[in-house]
């Protein structure tokens, strides 16, 4: 069938495909006409096209701030540490929620576990300064009360560190089984039965059943995972952290929005922006090349 | 046939929804440029003039942010005579500066009038070229309002000789005071403290003998990383300055200055770190940047002593009336401790401008602007926009205007945004500062009028006078915000040092700050300083 007689047989289909198709031209391809702003002295009350040619320059000041190093330190570190923490969380619940028979005791504790992936961020920095407060938090209320010396949660950095990525889990592993249990549903049901009469305990089910199942889906979300290490959200380190851990709480988002937003320099904001762009997709790329060379499994 | 006729019409669909999709996105850029044009009112055709407004979220019931008493007033009063409709832009006031930032890049969609607090904000729109030049301006069409403001205020609105903005007018330029409860106070026979040590005993007294019964929880001296709260303690630190040092050393960020060189600042530090080690000052005050724990604190009678802007605690269901109700019997009573080198209770005051009223240059409504801020510095407009109607919402007593005590709901409801709509003034203008701080009292409950007008004559005493320069400081401009967040960092890391950790922490902050701008900051200034002296 030649490709003319194809195209006139399907045009309804790629008239389909339109809309996505807009969809990134619009949104992801169109503004990427800005990123000529961080190789331009940018005057906003000028525009992009009336600012000057500037070259690398303001890829060297960025590259000769300190709080630009520290905070791509604190974003890699963050996120390399949510990695471990958070990444196994979702799946030891998906494999505990799986393995549940009482079906109305299942529904209730998803229920439950999803509800924090709805709280704003804004929303639980509040509740964390009610909780983990040194003064007058509910934790260090009781512990105060028993005698004991308050701990200082949110305002000493390392032990900030744990509050934080323990926050992170609260709220993001209920939500992230939903991936994973849909993965499990694909798994044959036979497989168990048979390992059972072979006399396969529930562990050893697990292990050889119900982890390779999971197989394809874990590494599909570690490289995504990969690829946004070095990008991270603004709300979260911006609304858990504070002054007395700025230390660590402050990463690239939260710098870009000082430099940027705050300082109205644009110029430096964009060129941290594409930085992170850049080194993103050669994590995207690397970590999928590696991944295929290990198990075979990949997303490109 | 049928079918095939039914699977086109959905492939219609499809694409007809694609297509609208790409033009609704392209279109949003086309119809900005309308606006532009004949320039409006003088041709008699009508024309549409856009000014900012700040918006707190507390519009009452029926009126919104942009339609309520004042804003029809406006439209009837300045509007309709003059042939154009006042739209107003609503401007979150906590992002207030992101937010004009945004605006202000969008080129068409800015609003004619925009103001900030911000001095570095002015500068940088200024010295990119983005504000209309407003000298002419005001001379042929401003006479009253050049009059009401002055020499003296118009100065703050020079950009290298160029007026790019008209700043407003401050009532009165007094800051801060700082509070103590009295019935603690009493309670231990203490007297009121007078200076900086006998402040530290009487703080180490409410921590040991816990007048307040708070099992435990009392705080001393209330603290955050809001400047009302530390600033007054930092400067009474600072010994007196010489001319170049106050020039030179002084880093102003934002609209204040700060004392991070100047010679004195690191005795303050380990004052503090002294009470927060010893348990006098609140644990957790790096979280409070909004002050927010600090009103929890004291409401609920935890709080022995504070600092802060001098009326704030006064308002109706505020702060002080909260902890009355809270705790029965609980008084606070207006103090200055903070004692300097020098024998006075040096603290901070306010520049003799408030915000930075703006035009910007994409705007072709820059005469209706300049119309607009001088109708309102005629006639009584701004006295209408800030008491509302006689017999209504005011009396006159004895020149000023006192508030009604039992006003009807709708009257209530006229001035909730008063201070963010009459924009050339912050404060009540009455034409002397005496009566301006009078009236100023007045506005609070009654049985709080008596320790407002004792704070705001403390808060007006032995003020530091902003430094001005003969030109702005570019550094200043570029590192202002990243300092400021420094200067925090410092003031944090250092006051939860452990004791002998101090020297460590202060010179890290230090080195960070100076390597951050501070160094540009300092030099500029004493190139300027310098610049200064040889003319």
């Amino acid at each position: 069938m030649s490709s003319k007689v194809y195209f006139r047989r399907y045009w309804q289909l790629y008239a389909l495909v339109m809309l996505p198709l807009a969809f990134f031209i619009i949104f992801k391809y169109g503004p990427m006409y800005g990123i000529q702003i961080a190789f331009k002295d940018f005057n906003f009350f000028q525009g992009i096209q009336g600012s000057e040619w500037i070259g690398f320059e303001a890829f060297r000041e960025v590259f000769g701030m300190r709080d630009f190093y520290l905070t791509l330190r604190n974003t890699l570190m963050l996120n390399f540490l949510d990695l471990v923490v958070s990444f196994p969380a979702p799946i030891i619940l998906a494999i505990l929620l799986y393995e549940m028979r009482t079906v109305w005791f299942k529904k209730l504790s998803q229920t439950i576990l999803y509800i924090p992936h709805f709280i704003s961020w804004v929303i639980i920095g509040g509740i964390a300064a009610q909780v983990f407060g040194t003064q007058s938090g509910m934790i260090n209320n009781v512990i105060t009360s028993l005698g004991y010396e308050a701990i200082p949660f949110l305002t000493e950095k390392n032990i900030w560190l744990v509050t934080y990525l323990l926050i992170g889990v609260w709220q993001s592993a209920g939500w992230g089984t939903i991936i994973y249990l849909a993965a499990l549903t694909g798994i044959n049901r036979e497989l168990f039965e048979a390992a059972s009469i072979d006399g396969a305990g529930r562990m050893k089910r697990i292990w050889h059943i119900t982890l390779p199942g999971l197989k394809p889906t874990i590494v599909m979300l570690l490289i995504i995972n990969l690829g946004h290490l070095i990008t991270i959200g603004f709300d979260r380190p911006y609304v858990i952290g504070n002054l007395a851990v700025r230390e660590y709480s402050d990463v690239l988002s939260t710098f870009v929005y000082r430099i940027g937003l705050q300082s109205g320099q644009y110029t430096l904001a964009t060129v941290v922006g594409l930085f992170q762009a850049v080194v993103g997709l050669v994590m995207v790329l690397s970590a999928n090349y590696i991944s295929k060379k290990l198990t075979d499994e990949g997303i490109m | 046939m049928l079918g095939n006729t039914k699977r086109n019409g959905m492939a219609m669909v499809s694409v007809i929804l694609a297509v609208l999709l790409l033009f609704t996105a392209c279109s949003s850029n086309s119809n900005s440029n309308e606006s532009g044009g004949s320039s409006g009112s003088e041709s008699g055709q009508r024309v549409t003039l856009k000014i900012e407004v700040f918006d707190r979220g507390n519009s009452p019931a029926g009126s919104t942010i942009t339609d309520n008493y004042l804003t029809r007033y406006v439209q009837e009063n300045f509007g309709d005579p003059n042939n154009i409709d006042v739209e107003f832009v609503p401007v979150p006031r906590s992002e207030e500066v992101e937010k004009l930032n945004v605006l202000m890049a969008s080129g068409s969609d800015v609003p004619d009038i925009v103001f900030t607090y911000d001095t570095n904000t002015f500068n940088r729109y200024a010295s990119q070229g983005g504000l209309t030049d407003l000298a002419p301006l005001l001379e042929e069409h401003a006479p009253n309002l050049t009059a009401f403001l002055g020499e003296d205020i118009l100065q703050y609105g020079l950009y290298e000789g160029t007026q790019y903005a008209v700043p407003a007018k401050r009532s009165q330029v007094g800051k801060y005071a700082s509070f103590i409860r009295q019935d603690w106070l009493d309670k231990l026979g203490l007297d009121v403290p007078k200076t900086t040590e006998e402040l530290y005993e009487v703080l180490k007294a409410f921590k040991e003998k816990d007048p307040g019964e708070t099992g435990g929880q009392v705080i001393p001296l209330a603290m955050t990383v809001a400047n009302a709260q530390y600033e007054p303690l930092i400067w009474s630190f600072i010994e007196p300055l010489t001319e170049e040092q106050s020039y030179t050393l002084t880093q102003t960020l934002g609209s204040n200055d700060y004392p991070t060189l100047l010679p004195g600042f690191k005795e303050a530090l380990q004052f503090m770190n002294k009470l927060y080690n010893e348990g006098l000052m609140s644990r957790d005050f790096a979280l409070d940047t909004d002050k927010k724990k600090l009103g929890e604190d004291v409401s609920s009678g935890k709080v022995g002593f504070f600092s802060e802007d001098d009326v704030n605690p006064f308002y109706e269901n505020g702060m002080y009336a909260t902890l009355q109700k809270n705790v029965p019997g609980a008084t606070l009573a207006a103090v200055d401790v903070y004692l300097n080198p020098e024998g006075k209770y040096a603290k901070p005051m306010y520049n003799p401008n408030g915000m930075y009223i703006m035009v910007p240059k994409s705007s072709n409504r820059a005469v209706e602007a300049i119309k607009y801020l001088e109708w309102m510095a005629t006639d009584d407009h701004l006295f209408h926009m800030q008491n509302g109607v006689e017999g209504e919402n005011y009396t006159m007593v004895d020149d000023v205007p006192v508030a009604m005590e039992n006003q009807t709901e709708e009257a209530l409801n006229r001035l909730y945004n008063s201070g963010d709509m009459a924009i050339i003034s912050n404060g009540k203008q009455l034409g002397s500062e005496e009566l301006n701080l009078r009236a100023r009292a007045m506005q609070f409950p009654k049985e709080y009028q008596d320790i407002v007008a004792i704070a705001q004559e403390l808060a007006n005493t032995d003020l530091i006078e902003p430094v001005v320069l003969s030109r702005p400081i570019d550094a200043q401009t570029k590192y202002g915000t990243t300092l400021q967040e420094k200067f925090k960092e410092m003031l944090v890391k250092t006051t939860m040092a452990k004791p002998d950790q101090f020297d460590n922490v202060y010179e890290t902050m230090m080195k960070d700050y100076m390597a951050s701008g501070g160094q540009a900051i300092l030099d500029e200034r004493t190139a300027v300083y310098q610049e200064m002296q040889s003319k």
